[in-house]
């Protein structure tokens, strides 16, 4: 598909900190492709897209709620990695943390802007499953997802990480990380008031930051 | 919870920037201060790298083809513009145009059409404009008011299409210069008139300066500083 091999591994990013291990994404060189963007090589967008606009459209999708906005979303991500390529630096993180975060902070920004969001009555069928599987009780049936495949950099220990998490602070994180949702509305969710929601939240993160380093 | 207050952390504040969890007015503030604070840029960094494998908890979703070539298409386009600048009879106009990192600022497709006429409301302007704005959607996709202010004491305001105001809402004007504590009110503004603002009681305009159009109530921010989200955004710089 492209006019250079995107996915032979030996083109691993030295910046992959030589770790190309099993996961979908673990030999698709994704540095590679965002400095081949910089050059003007469309084909590069296109294989990049290939492999990651589903799970891109999945990430979005939760978070803004709407086929519609989410695929403009997902359109604009595309565009603004084009534009910005030359920005990505392989020395301050992985080019497929780089590309999920820019799609990611559009979806933010959009549900931001537009002061947000449907009702949890609203919520499509798939989220209120997914909202289930976040239940503080049940967090297992989501977080054996976490990290499944490759974010290359020092994603490697969130999982183990958030299993350390008591089980409603974790649900908290889940709700806002994966469904954008503001403390209020996860005060809301689960029922606790939203300075309850805020300290667990300040404690989760700090309790990550001394289990990830 | 103000980003300013001490017990929210650098470390915390980058946090909640990365979750999500933080107002739209904080939201700004953290974006605003990491042009400045490495140190938060850097906890930003950190915790997007760390926090990034949340991203494979969502399901994959089929995307439409026609994803695909929007997308091509606003590249192409994107792509075309630099030869078609040459064109421009403004000299300084074209360094700008062919200016890659400006316009690395702006993103995404539709906006070939305000910008072509951005490009005619500045190519006929006198010469002597001193500063100019370009007010764009806070995500890149469009420009949507200019600036232009031919003294550092007084200012033009046009829109370059037609916007809808929400019932009850309205469109406010502020400027913020580098030093300052913080945005300064410059009225509601309408979109289809140009609007003359005099700057007699603020400091001279200033290269970089910053100018934005948030949604407020009706009648405006009651506070005397933004409390709606920004619809446009940008900065000064010299045209001439």
């Amino acid at each position: 598909m492209g006019s250079r091999d995107l996915t032979s591994p030996e083109v691993v990013a030295p910046d992959e900190r030589g770790q190309s291990e099993s996961g979908h994404s673990g030999t698709f060189d994704y540095d590679g492709c965002l400095r081949a963007c910089v050059d003007g090589d469309k084909s590069a967008l296109k294989a990049l897209y290939v492999r990651e606009s589903q799970q891109l459209l999945g990430v979005v999708s939760r978070i803004v709620r709407d086929r519609a906005r989410a695929e403009d979303i997902l359109h604009d991500a595309f565009v603004r990695i084009w534009q910005r390529a030359s920005t990505f630096d392989a020395s301050r993180g992985g080019g497929r943390g780089w590309v999920y975060t820019i799609a990611r902070n559009l979806a933010l920004d959009t549900i931001r802007s537009s002061g947000k969001q449907v009702s949890t009555e609203d919520r499509p069928e798939e989220v209120g499953d997914i909202d289930a599987a976040a239940d503080p009780g049940n967090s297992q049936r989501w977080i054996e997802k976490v990290g499944s495949s490759h974010w290359g950099g020092n994603s490697e220990r969130l999982q183990e990480c958030l299993e350390r998490l008591e089980p409603i602070p974790r649900a908290c994180i889940f709700h806002a990380y994966v469904n954008g949702y503001s403390q209020s509305e996860i005060g809301d969710l689960i029922g606790a008031p939203v300075g309850t929601v805020k300290s667990w939240i300040k404690r989760s993160l700090v309790a990550l930051r001394g289990c990830m380093g | 919870m103000n980003t300013h207050d001490n017990d929210m952390s650098r470390d915390e504040m980058a946090g909640h920037y990365v979750l999500g969890t933080l107002t739209e007015e904080e939201h700004r503030e953290v974006s605003d201060r990491m042009r400045e604070d490495e140190q938060l840029a850097e906890a930003v960094r950190y915790w997007q790298e760390r926090l990034v494998g949340l991203c494979d908890v969502a399901e994959p979703v089929e995307v439409r083809e026609s994803v695909w070539e929007r997308i091509s298409a606003s590249i192409d386009e994107l792509d075309s513009r630099p030869e078609t600048a040459g064109d421009s009879p403004v000299s300084w106009m074209s360094s700008w145009w062919n200016n890659l990192v400006f316009w690395r600022g702006f993103s995404a497709a539709g906006f070939a059409c305000a910008l072509a006429l951005a490009i005619t409301l500045v190519a006929y302007q006198p010469a002597s404009s001193k500063y100019m704005v370009v007010l764009a959607t806070p995500e890149g996709h469009s420009p949507g008011w200019v600036v232009q202010a031919s003294t550092s004491r007084k200012l033009t305001l046009k829109a370059l299409g037609s916007f809808e105001i929400p019932e009850g809402k309205a469109l406010e004007f502020w400027t913020k210069a580098d030093d300052w504590d913080g945005p300064v009110s410059l009225g509601l503004v309408e979109p289809g008139q140009p609007i003359q603002i005099s700057l007699d009681d603020l400091p001279p305009l200033e290269e970089n300066q910053l100018f934005e159009i948030t949604l407020e109530n009706y009648g405006g921010s009651p506070i005397g500083r933004p409390t709606g989200p920004i619809q446009f955004i940008g900065r000064a710089v010299t045209s001439i």
